[in-house]
């Protein structure tokens, strides 16, 4: 059932943790927040436990949405480093940009930047979908456990590097993978995940879509993959 | 270097090329990588200690309390500087980090009753909360790591203190290991592995790099849990004057620094050996840089690496410390090494009071293993039991060495109780060497 109202917090003059203790509240009593002067503050929205909709008018600086589970987040703006890291469940859509970290660790949910990511988005995933419009910057997927993550632009260095499971999409160009980091053909089941991720967000699917998976090298050591342990540790 | 006697002439050993020298050079050779093992530093060239400092209780300056039967208090309490609930534990000797998963769930469990029967507290490890941990705990202290397995909001909210790990003393500036003969299907489930891989945890936190971040990231943590309970920062003991006062900085409640005799279930020998400083020098250097910034006992101070008995603990307080963790010793509490079920350390090439082979998962006594039969082996009641008593006689010394130094509280014991017994002690903790005023550097030989 929708909340019947949506309650305005002003981020100006308030402290975090006045600005979180009224937006849990507010998720609490089933209320929407809207967040309005957010300033790049970080921490906004951190600890949410209470599924419920939350509206940043703005950019946010570090860690939004960080730790959460079950909330629905827009930020109209741009999001800093760490974007919804270690969140368990829900969304968080960022219009803007996002900086180094996206989606950091996250065990579930899903999170949408419809720009460009900076360095290391989806470090460590072990759940859950990043989808980014734009291009990601370098070491994206670094040792990524599950999930799966959507790059609609370009990839920088070390893409996929020692990832152990999940899989990464690339619609354009790759400027180098990580260790063990392979490339195989999608399949179907790909297919019908993408196409169904590309229109719930409304983000057009790119004509191509490279598919990178991990090697498995670097599971357990093999002596006859030295070469590729050495760079990898 | 002579190995003895042989049919009537005496055999020259190389003091460079050891017989553990050839021993690892062929043991590489066969491996094709860095020898990997449990348990902690087995390095033959002493390292300075806790044992290189002795009490000099009261005599005719001072004025000693009955032994046996004077109050003395132990009451710790940590996390005044911010948290809204500090804890407050009734003795200062806390469980350290060790993961379900380097660990049996016996083994946790028992932990937690041992440790929660004396109002101690015990602490999460790189794997995530095992709930049951949480359940037996009294005070329980979640980790959060760099590598965030099992990592969740609802533990944290369910944790009287958070801990952010930044580095162990075992092997600071590398992540954890499990190799996959512990990663079983229960544990790979828990971490989001697939089973049997050989998990390197990864050493740097993925979001946030550098001490200026990791302001914001202690912010996070306040916020996720309404600043009630105290966030401790972790460091291997490195650089760790300066460190303590980054952490600081950073907004810590508490600091621990875990020095280079600290234990781990698995890691490169190399780290456990030659990495790090010792704890006697980590708690002198942590103490000054709380004190250099004007906070010491207001942020309170966790020593930790190669604790093993009361002792040590009235030494590490009367350094600077406000409690100290242990886990090996623990282990060894609750039979690790022990003279059981000797087959199976044979199997493992090793004996009774030289095993180190955590890593293997196939521990005898049934501590470092996921295999059910091997963990039948650690009855969770009578080790718990183990596990009380030993904190229990480990805590009865440090208030004996209170006591015979005239306090009537175990944190009233300070650097004028003690004298250095050898001159690097003495350099290393500004203590003046025994028989002399003398501290090397600082002058006072008259």
């Amino acid at each position: 059932m929708p909340p019947l109202e949506t309650l305005t917090i002003d981020c100006q003059d308030q402290p975090i943790r006045a600005i979180n203790a009224a937006i849990r509240d507010a998720l609490d009593a089933g209320t929407s927040v809207t967040v309005v002067n957010p300033g790049a503050r970080h921490n906004i929205g951190v600890g949410m436990v209470t599924p419920g909709d939350m509206t940043v008018a703005g950019s946010v600086g570090y860690y939004c949405g960080g730790m959460t589970d079950g909330v629905r987040i827009q930020v109209r703006g741009s999001a800093g480093w760490g974007l919804a890291e270690g969140m368990l469940s829900g969304t968080v859509v960022v219009d803007g940009n996002a900086g180094n970290g996206a989606a950091a660790s996250i065990r579930g949910g899903t999170v949408v930047i419809r720009g460009d990511c900076a360095a290391r988005a989806g470090v460590s995933m072990k759940g859950g979908l990043l989808l980014i419009g734009g291009d990601v910057g370098y070491m994206t997927g670094f040792m990524m456990q599950k999930g799966a993550i959507v790059i609609c632009g370009s990839a920088g260095d070390a893409l996929a590097d020692s990832m152990y499971e999940g899989v990464i999409f690339v619609g354009g160009e790759i400027a180098s993978l990580g260790n063990d980091a392979v490339i195989e053909a999608p399949t179907g089941e790909d297919d019908r995940m993408l196409d169904a991720a590309f229109a719930e967000y409304g983000i057009p699917r790119p004509g191509r879509l490279r598919k990178i998976v991990s090697g498995r090298k670097l599971w357990n050591f093999q002596h006859e993959e030295i070469e590729t342990w050495r760079q990898a540790l | 270097m002579a190995a003895g006697p042989v049919t009537g002439r005496t055999l020259r050993v190389s003091p460079i090329f050891t017989p553990a020298v050839i021993d690892d050079i062929q043991e590489k050779a066969e491996l094709g990588r860095y020898r990997i093992r449990g348990f902690g530093t087995l390095r033959e060239r002493p390292l300075p200690s806790l044992d290189d400092l002795t009490f000099l209780p009261a005599s005719l300056t001072r004025i000693p309390l009955e032994g046996y039967r004077e109050r003395c208090v132990t009451t710790t309490v940590l996390g005044t500087r911010y948290a809204e609930n500090p804890i407050e534990l009734d003795i200062p000797i806390m469980i350290t980090g060790m993961s379900f998963g380097a660990l049996s769930y016996n083994a946790k469990v028992a932990l937690a009753r041992g440790a929660a029967a004396v109002g101690s507290s015990t602490t999460s490890g790189d794997g995530g909360m095992l709930p049951a941990e949480r359940e037996h705990s009294k005070t329980m202290i979640v980790e959060v790591l760099p590598s965030r397995y099992g990592a969740s909001i609802h533990d944290l909210r369910a944790a009287d203190g958070i801990e952010l790990t930044i580095g162990q003393g075992a092997k600071p500036g590398t992540g954890g290991l499990l190799l996959g003969s512990k990663v079983s299907p229960e544990i790979a489930a828990i971490r989001d592995l697939p089973a049997g891989v050989d998990q390197r945890s990864p050493a740097r936190h993925p979001d946030f790099l550098g001490p200026d971040d990791m302001i914001i990231k202690v912010e996070e943590l306040r916020e996720a849990t309404g600043g009630k309970v105290p966030i401790f920062i972790k460091i291997g003991a490195t650089r760790t004057f300066d460190d303590v006062k980054l952490a600081v900085k950073a907004g810590a409640d508490v600091v621990v620094v875990d020095g280079m005799e600290g234990g781990t279930a698995a890691s490169p020998e190399i780290l456990q050996d030659h990495t790090g400083i010792p704890t006697l020098a980590a708690i002198p250097e942590a103490r000054r840089g709380l004190e250099d910034l004007g906070v010491f006992g207001q942020v309170q101070l966790i020593a930790a690496g190669g604790i093993r008995s009361g002792v040590d603990v009235a030494k590490a307080l009367a350094l600077g410390a406000d409690a100290c963790y242990i886990g090996t010793a623990a282990l060894i509490a609750l039979n690790c090494n022990r003279a059981l079920y000797v087959e199976d350390y044979e199997a493992l090439g090793t004996q009774p009071g030289a095993c180190h082979h955590c890593h293997t998962g196939r521990c005898p006594v049934g501590i470092t293993t996921q295999d059910p039969e091997l963990m039948a082996r650690l009855p969770v009641d009578e080790a718990a039991i183990r596990i009380s008593k030993f904190l229990g006689a480990m805590t009865l010394e440090v208030q004996m060495i209170a006591r015979a130094c005239g306090k009537s509280n175990i944190h009233d014991l300070d650097p004028e109780d003690m004298r250095a017994l050898t001159i690097e002690a003495a350099a290393i903790t500004g203590i003046p060497l025994v028989g002399t005023h003398w501290v090397p550097g600082r002058g006072g030989a008259d």
